[in-house]
């Protein structure tokens, strides 16, 4: 089977790349980039990247500006959003934005791998659907 | 220590300007009331007394008048008797034996004013006489009442000693024509004149007598002097009729004394009487209006005393509500600002916690079941791996729960289950419940439906109640927190064992600003508060107690907002 394709957002290192590897041996086709552009970038590549993992506070793009890009670019890649600086405003607007849900660190991973599988069934959902089938 | 002090010389601080306010407002007050009120107490004073003086002139003017016309009417009467008997005989009628007596009989009926009568020829000689001195053949031939007698027709003479030493009043009418007139006399008796005129004599010091055109005293004087005497008036200075004046007497004393002219006779009556006479009147009366004055006074200062001390509590009370509103806001703004720092401490925690947890997650993921077993301390490796995800864990807890009491400023409506409204609740005050060694037990039903509410007002209100209930209860004291389904309601109790409240202390628990801790420990504002949110929020706020068997509030939540 095909390993699902999920990218993660975040400018700690420390943060980002065990997670990276601890997905990976979930066997999931994990990568991890520390800012928006480079986010967009990797999608653009990759159009068929299933799950972002993003982070709010990024330098640069911020993780509302790059939400607003990838659900622009591209509508059915699900945005989780994993951040230490929760506010109740930006989960507002992210969900409002089109993000699956909200994550506050630290949090353990079998709830980041729940979230996952659930926005991976969304995706799905809508694609089997043709929703945004052009 | 210190701050017993200064709060005691605060509190002096506060209580001077009101003492000064208080004493200004009493000045202002008591002077706006009491300057009117001793104005018109003056005036009415001098009014009367200046009436009081114009009646006292007045009266004594009438008095002297009356009297002069009533000792007039008088002697005109006898004149006329006289001139009537004289019209009536002849001096040889006269010269007749008995019959003088017989007309002096006649005159005197009724009134015994007449002394004696007698008829006297042109000569001068008495031709007859009745009367009870020897007169009889007396020539007044060279007396000046006879010849005023036979060139007036009529005289009335001043009082005189004449012949028979004894004061007396003559009274001569000329009779007959010329050439052989004569002259009928009488003698009224001076002590007739006298009672009329101590009719006029009034009160304790009121004098009167009739004084001749030379000031010698006609009638005896009450006090000082005696018939014949000289009295020491000047009629030549008091003007014509009556005349009402102020006098100093010889004694120096203030004399109100009235003058009327007789002017027939040319006698003057004086009518007097010490001016301080009227004055014990005078002095009741002021005496009555001081009375009524210091009375009224003595009112409106305790009354005004009464009110300024009731305004000025009034403005201490609004002092103390405003400073303790400022203070339950300056508490309101500290939590805010904690709640802040709060949450940037616990976004700045976060990061690293949640790397270190994905390192140690990542540690634990590479160590297969091959390297546990084999690697010399392998599973102690785990073990202690796995501690440090379980502390990341409860880390991650505690920077939760001060995200969460930072998100208790916002007003949110949403699901909330109670009884993990009342866990958390408890957890805060877990630690000071612990040092205080007081016993927090739950019984808490498991089945009662969520509801929806505003999360954050709601623990605010289960943390006042809870706060309250710890402050109660004494060591190795105990509250119960219970929650219950009431038909359309939830109910959370929370029951101490403190010393409880009487039923004056509990009709007031809610009131804003009621409080019964020491000054500086509680705003009052909790409760009432919570009664408000709890309103506002659709349900309500009770409390039960009695002295000695603690404390029981209950909180309603309505289930018909319930999801």
């Amino acid at each position: 089977m095909e390993q699902a394709r999920i990218l993660a957002v975040d400018d700690e290192t420390m943060f980002l790349e065990p997670l990276v590897q601890r997905l990976k041996i979930r066997n999931y086709d994990a990568r991890g980039v520390r800012t928006g552009e480079d986010a967009l970038a990797y999608l653009e590549e990759n159009p068929d990247t299933e799950v972002v993992l993003l982070d709010m506070k990024l330098p640069g793009m911020s993780g509302i500006q790059t939400l607003e890009a990838i659900k622009k670019r591209s509508p059915l890649t699900e945005v989780i959003i994993l951040t230490g600086h929760a506010s109740l405003e930006a989960g507002k607007k992210g969900l409002r934005l089109g993000a699956y849900d909200f994550l506050l660190k630290p949090v353990k991973l079998a709830e980041i791998l729940e979230k996952i599988e659930g926005a991976r069934a969304r995706r799905n959902s809508r694609y089997q659907d043709g929703i945004y089938m052009k | 220590m210190n701050t017993i002090e200064s709060g005691k010389e605060e509190g002096k601080r506060a209580a001077a300007p009101r003492a000064r306010f208080f004493k200004k407002t009493m000045l202002i007050s008591v002077a706006a009331a009491l300057i009117p009120l001793y104005a018109l107490g003056a005036s009415i004073y001098f009014y009367f007394l200046s009436s009081y003086q114009k009646k006292t002139l007045e009266d004594t003017r009438k008095l002297a008048e009356s009297r002069a016309n009533a000792i007039h009417i008088y002697l005109t009467e006898r004149t006329t008797l006289l001139k009537v008997l004289a019209g009536q005989t002849t001096l040889l009628e006269c010269a007749r034996p008995g019959a003088l007596d017989e007309k002096l009989e006649l005159l005197n009926e009724g009134t015994r004013s007449f002394i004696d009568l007698g008829a006297i020829d042109r000569e001068g000689s008495q031709a007859a006489y009745s009367g009870p001195y020897p007169l009889a053949g007396r020539n007044y031939r060279d007396a000046p009442w006879f010849q005023d007698t036979l060139c007036q027709g009529v005289h009335v003479s001043d009082v005189f000693l004449g012949y028979r030493g004894v004061p007396h009043i003559v009274i001569a009418i000329r009779q007959g024509k010329d050439p052989s007139p004569w002259v009928l006399r009488a003698t009224l008796d001076s002590e007739v004149l006298s009672g009329l005129v101590r009719f006029a004599q009034m009160g304790e010091t009121g004098d009167a007598y009739l004084v001749n055109t030379e000031g010698v005293f006609q009638t005896p004087p009450r006090f000082e002097g005696a018939v014949l005497k000289e009295s020491g008036i000047l009629p030549k200075r008091v003007p014509p009729g009556v005349s009402v004046t102020y006098r100093w007497n010889a004694a120096g004393e203030k004399r109100l004394t009235a003058y009327a002219w007789l002017p027939k006779e040319k006698w003057l009556l004086v009518v007097d009487q010490d001016a301080r006479e009227g004055l014990p009147l005078l002095a009741t009366a002021r005496t009555i209006e001081l009375s009524i004055l210091t009375l009224g006074s003595l009112v409106i200062v305790l009354t005004l005393f009464v009110l300024n001390r009731m305004v000025i509590r009034q403005l201490g009370d609004a002092e103390r509500d405003r400073a303790a509103l400022d203070s339950e806001l300056a508490h309101s703004s500290r939590l805010a600002a904690l709640g802040r720092m709060a949450a940037g401490v616990a976004h700045e925690i976060n990061n690293p916690l949640a790397a270190i947890g994905e390192i140690a997650g990542l540690m634990d993921d590479l160590m297969d079941e091959d390297f546990v077993e084999k690697a010399p301390s392998g599973p102690m490796y785990k073990e202690e791996i796995g501690k440090i995800i379980s502390l990341v864990e409860r880390a991650g807890e505690i920077t939760r729960r001060m995200l969460g009491f930072a998100r208790r400023m916002e007003p949110k409506m949403e699901v909330v289950d109670p009884n993990l409204v009342v866990k958390e609740t408890v957890s805060f005050l877990e630690k000071e419940a612990y040092y205080r060694q007081i016993e927090i037990t739950l019984d808490l039903d498991p089945a009662i439906p969520r509801i929806r509410t505003d999360r954050s007002q709601l623990q605010q209100v289960f943390l006042n109640i809870l706060n309250n209930a710890i402050d109660a209860v004494q060591e190795n004291g105990h509250v119960l927190v219970s929650s219950r389904a009431e038909g359309q309601t939830v109910a959370v109790v929370f029951k101490d064992d403190g010393p409880g409240m009487d039923a004056a202390t509990l009709s007031r628990v809610f009131d804003p600003f009621f409080t019964t801790k020491q000054p500086g420990q509680g705003t009052g504002l909790g409760l009432s508060i919570s009664h408000s949110i709890m309103e506002k929020l659709g349900g309500g706020l009770s409390a039960s107690s009695e002295p000695g068997q603690g404390a029981v509030f209950t909180v309603r939540l309505p289930v018909s907002h319930s999801l």
